[in-house]
């Protein structure tokens, strides 16, 4: 019962007398309104092709639980929307998906989370199974709120082979330069240099979190995050801009990109289907095509880091995206034993196997035995390596940043690569967060 | 208006009927194909080859299951509107008090109030009775928000029964609720299936309601199956295409064996 | 003559009971007020309790987690001086205006036409019927499938679209919004003028041919003066349509390119339960409803419709 907010209870009185009168005959109404179900723990997760992993989670730990847990996947785009609109509610779920990072330092401040110590300290495996860089990611005031219950997901410069062939491209770019020759060959090749989804507003901020970590470094940003919002305004904050512009105005993107979407297959198949070389995406762009056409996932899909940029304090070994998903517990849950227990799966063999096979990269500390086993081992051990060797993993600008900043960045970066707004307008946006 | 052709007016109807047909012919000829020939061919070529796998697809991805409950939803509130505003517009057309007359006030400027305006409110007070994921909850909502217009539409209906049949029923001394069965409720018939085919519509087209009020699959009403379905495989063109055409069958079958009905119903809002 | 709307000019004014009652044999036993009691506490329910609850929330700062804190007048402040909330209701007005526009001659051409009795006309109807037969979410998710770029119909006719950039410019995302309402709405106002035009007596076109007036002269001397009081019916109904228009933004749009189409039905939507600013969202919503309100006060007055006895009228 965290039936506190002044609304609820100025609301309740009038509600369960008026909905006691209309109601009377349809049964209900009224009564303790809170109790869910008894014996049920309410999983919420991001909704989208990795669901069959977590559902065959969710049916192996009910064969043997008598509190069974049920999984409510919520639609991707509506996820964020609907977890922070229901967690300090009686219906908030028991477990819950999340980044980690910024993504829940807001349910923390509100006291809503379940530390995990305890649970760590009865099975320290819920710990010490995991890659350290990755489980500090939720780790918030010395107080560890999740557990990583997906793959690793860094951002990389996917590519078209057969595309890259036709238009004469040996290899893929290993420095800005290389990117913007190859951008000039596509163009001469009739086909859209890169794909880009610039309808989700999301893949575009990728752009934006490479080029300025490849030009400034890790530091920009995250001074930025701490509240320094005169390095907007540096000279390596406009160099990036600059660069990206650059790459803008050479057509990389074609003319059309903000109505296409990555979230309905329009930018994967464009680029599966031979009309772009190039796309800037999470890793889970391999399980995509996977599901929507195999055979270009397992022979033409090739992959490679972001580009160097010559003269940039960044190290072209850093990396950007999400360091991993997280379950974390409420503090309101009725079973919070049950919910730790289930949490153990997340470092089982057959988890991490599960997730393999359709193509996540688990960041526990056994993963690296089972890369063997992924449908390809190629491309997993390359993503393991990455991130293994990466000096920096930069969390997704909008998942570092606390939810009510998503919407303002979304729209700066949109509008600057649609050209509505120019560097000072990108700058001033980034600086009213 | 039946003497002559309007040349103007059918020129135009040809014009609209490629607007109409075009986009139709589109979704119907994509569900039938692959997604690869889809990709292909181009969305206004004509089906080389012909697959049902898109509807099997749609289908098993559990639309069975939003189907139920956008029915459940739609009986839901078409039951409580046809519950309440016959009263009410009862009240509002014969009764005297200035109470009845300020209802009605009441209700025209509930015509301005948005669903959106009192969505986060409307959260948590179901929230709070425990309604919150739970098909009742969707569908009080639903069904206070299309009183407003039910009660305009039926009101005017009630009142052209004139003065004079009230008074014959006077003679065998009826009460008001002997009046609203046998005289009221029989001569509305039109502005009642008017309601009922209106509200049917608002619950079958939400989306806001259920979008805020619920959560899960076993809740999900077709509108939001769709909205899903277009992020969770929105690479399946065709197959998106195919949920699209199911969503319209229920309706279809009302229109195709109630069409006189639900179109005399629809055109009962503008005047008769 | 009924329409919607001379029933609610017809309704009870005030203390004066309204036309049947006066005339209504007195000794007939009236309802009582509870007749309406039912529907009047169900709706003050779930609209006039949470506007009340809105009207709050709008001087408060919440993200949904904790308590509400009053702030005063600071999301009113806030939103006067924000650009976005400005543009947002200029985009909402010219959705409106748009939306009236497009719709309203090509339903009454239509609509016109369709009474008529010839078979070929019911068959046509029948087909013009079916974008009702689908749900704006529905109709969204067709249109966003349809327009794609690559893969769409701009991909195919690309002399008539260009590079099919359509939702990534202003004049491209406005219209394609503007077209999807015209399709999917037109079938419901054409339905309206239909039946209204069914119910114009035949009488009085026969008079006017006696008088010589042609077919156009009738159309604009009989006709659409008959069509009024429909008219403003189908204009309200359309005016709060366009005003509220929600999902279709979210699916089509998302208020883009930029905030292009942030209409302020969406941008409310978007502070709330995207900026998890529950008080300026609030702020917005009563701004909404009062906007609402104004629009169909104007559409009354304007319109002349209040004063207006008969569709006979102006003859």
């Amino acid at each position: 019962m965290n039936n506190r907010t002044w609304m609820s209870r100025s609301l309740a009185g009038t509600a369960v007398l008026m909905l006691g009168l209309t109601l009377a005959g349809c049964g209900g109404g009224g009564g303790d309104a809170s109790s869910r179900p008894e014996n049920e723990l309410h999983l919420a997760v991001y909704g989208d092709a990795s669901n069959k992993v977590e559902q065959a989670m969710v049916d192996k730990f009910n064969q043997t639980s008598d509190v069974k847990v049920v999984l409510d996947t919520i639609p991707g785009a509506d996820y964020q929307t609907k977890l922070q609109t229901i967690i300090d509610t009686d219906s908030a779920p028991d477990i819950f998906f999340n980044w980690g990072g910024g993504s829940i330092a807001n349910f923390v401040k509100a006291d809503l989370l379940m530390p995990l110590d305890d649970l760590i300290e009865e099975d320290p495996q819920l710990k010490d199974a995991f890659l350290p860089s990755v489980f500090d990611t939720a780790v918030i005031d010395d107080k560890s709120y999740g557990i990583p219950m997906r793959g690793t997901q860094p951002v990389m410069l996917f590519n078209n082979s057969d595309v890259l062939k036709q238009a004469g491209i040996d290899a893929p770019p290993a420095t800005w330069d290389d990117l913007l020759d190859d951008v000039e060959k596509l163009k001469a090749a009739g086909v859209t240099p890169i794909a880009l989804g610039g309808a989700d507003q999301w893949p575009t901020q990728m752009w934006f979190q490479y080029v300025f970590d490849r030009v400034a470094g890790e530091g920009l940003f995250q001074s930025a995050l701490d509240g320094d919002t005169d390095v907007w305004d540096s000279e390596e904050s406009r160099e990036a801009l600059g660069k990206l512009r650059e790459l803008i105005d050479a057509g990389a993107f074609g003319t059309n990109f903000d109505s296409v979407k990555f979230t309905d297959g329009g930018s994967p198949t464009l680029l599966s289907s031979g009309r772009a070389g190039f796309e800037l995406m999470g890793s889970w762009a391999y399980a995509t095509h996977l599901d929507a056409n195999p055979e270009f996932a397992e022979n033409v899909l090739g992959y490679s880091e972001f580009p160097a940029i010559e003269g940039g304090k960044g190290d072209p070994a850093n990396l950007a995206g999400n360091t991993n998903n997280f379950y974390s517990i409420t503090k309101n849950t009725r079973y919070p034993e049950e919910a730790g227990e289930f949490l153990k799966l997340m470092y089982s063999d057959e988890f991490v196997q599960e997730q393999i096979a359709i193509g996540n990269l688990p960041t526990t500390t056994n993963t690296e035995e089972f890369l063997d086993e992924a449908s390809n081992p190629e491309y997993a051990k390359y993503q393991f390596d990455l991130v293994k060797d990466a000096p920096h993993f930069q969390l997704s600008w909008d998942q570092a940043y606390p939810p009510e900043a998503t919407v303002t960045i979304h729209t700066a970066v949109a509008q600057f690569f649609s050209g509505q707004i120019d560097e000072d307008g990108f700058i001033k946006a980034m600086q009213s967060l | 208006m039946k003497t002559r052709p309007n040349y103007l007016a059918g020129i135009g109807s040809f014009i609209w009927l490629l607007i109409v047909a075009i986009p139709l012919y589109v979704m119907l000829s994509g569900t039938f194909q692959t997604r690869e020939e889809f990709g292909d061919n181009g969305p206004l070529s004509f089906p080389s080859s012909f697959t049902l796998q898109n509807y099997a697809d749609a289908i098993t991805s559990g639309f069975g299951r939003y189907f139920l409950n956008t029915v459940v939803v739609t009986v839901g509130v078409v039951a409580i509107v046809l519950l309440l505003v016959p009263p009410l517009s009862y009240a509002i057309v014969r009764s005297r008090s200035r109470a009845a007359s300020f209802v009605f006030r009441f209700f025209l400027l509930g015509l301005a109030i948005p669903a959106q305006a009192v969505i986060v409110p409307v959260f948590y007070l179901i929230n709070t009775v425990g309604l919150y994921d739970n098909l009742i909850g969707v569908i009080l909502p639903t069904a206070a928000f299309a009183l407003p217009i039910c009660t305009l539409i039926l009101s005017g209906t009630m009142r052209d029964i004139t003065g004079e049949l009230y008074e014959a029923m006077a003679m065998d001394g009826a009460s008001p609720a002997r009046a609203f069965f046998r005289l009221v409720l029989p001569l509305s018939k039109g502005g009642i299936s008017t309601i009922a085919v209106f509200s049917a519509l608002q619950a079958w087209n939400g989306f806001l309601f259920p979008l805020i009020l619920t959560q899960s699959e076993s809740t999900r009403v077709v509108t939001l199956g769709l909205f899903n379905f277009q992020t969770q495989y929105g690479i399946n063109i065709p197959g998106l295409l195919a949920a699209v055409t199911l969503s319209m069958v229920p309706v279809l079958l009302v229109y195709l064996f109630a069409r006189r009905a639900l179109v005399q119903g629809l055109m009962g809002a503008g005047g008769k | 003559m009924t329409t919607l709307a001379t029933r609610r000019q017809a309704g009870p004014g005030g203390s004066t009971p309204s036309r049947p009652a006066r005339s209504g044999a007195s000794s007939v036993g009236r309802p009582g007020f509870a007749w309406a009691l039912p529907a009047t506490i169900f709706f003050a329910l779930f609209a006039l309790v949470p506007l009340a609850a809105v009207a709050v929330l709008s001087f408060t700062s919440w993200s949904g987690l904790g308590d509400p804190e009053f702030v005063g007048l600071e999301n009113w402040e806030t939103l006067v001086t924000d650009p976005v909330m400005v543009k947002s209701l200029w985009l909402s007005l010219l959705f409106i205006v748009l939306g009236v526009v497009t719709q309203t001659p090509l339903s009454i051409l239509l609509g016109v036409w369709a009474a008529g009795n010839q078979r070929n006309r019911a068959i046509l109807s029948a087909i013009y019927f079916v974008p009702l037969l689908l749900s704006s979410a529905a109709i969204s998710v067709l249109w966003r499938a349809l327009l794609d770029p690559n893969f769409g119909i701009p991909g195919q006719l690309s002399w008539l679209f260009g590079d099919g950039n359509l939702l990534g410019t202003q004049s491209g995302a406005i219209g394609v919004l503007i077209f999807v309402g015209m399709w999917q709405f037109t079938p419901f106002h054409t339905l309206i003028y239909q039946g209204a035009a069914k119910g114009i007596p035949t009488v009085l076109y026969q008079a006017a041919s006696i008088d010589g007036a042609g077919m156009v002269r009738q159309f604009f001397s009989i006709t659409l003066p008959q069509l009024r009081n429909t008219a403003i019916t189908s204009i309200i109904l359309m005016v709060v349509g366009g005003l509220t228009t929600f999902e279709t933004v979210l699916i089509l749009t998302n208020g883009g390119p930029g905030t292009d189409t942030t209409i302020t039905a969406f941008y409310m939507y978007q502070e709330a339960f995207q900026s998890f600013d529950f008080g300026v969202g609030s702020a917005i919503a009563l701004v909404l409803v009062v906007v609402a309100t104004l629009i169909s006060l104007v559409v009354v007055k304007v319109s002349g419709y209040d004063k207006m006895n008969s569709s006979l009228e102006g003859l």
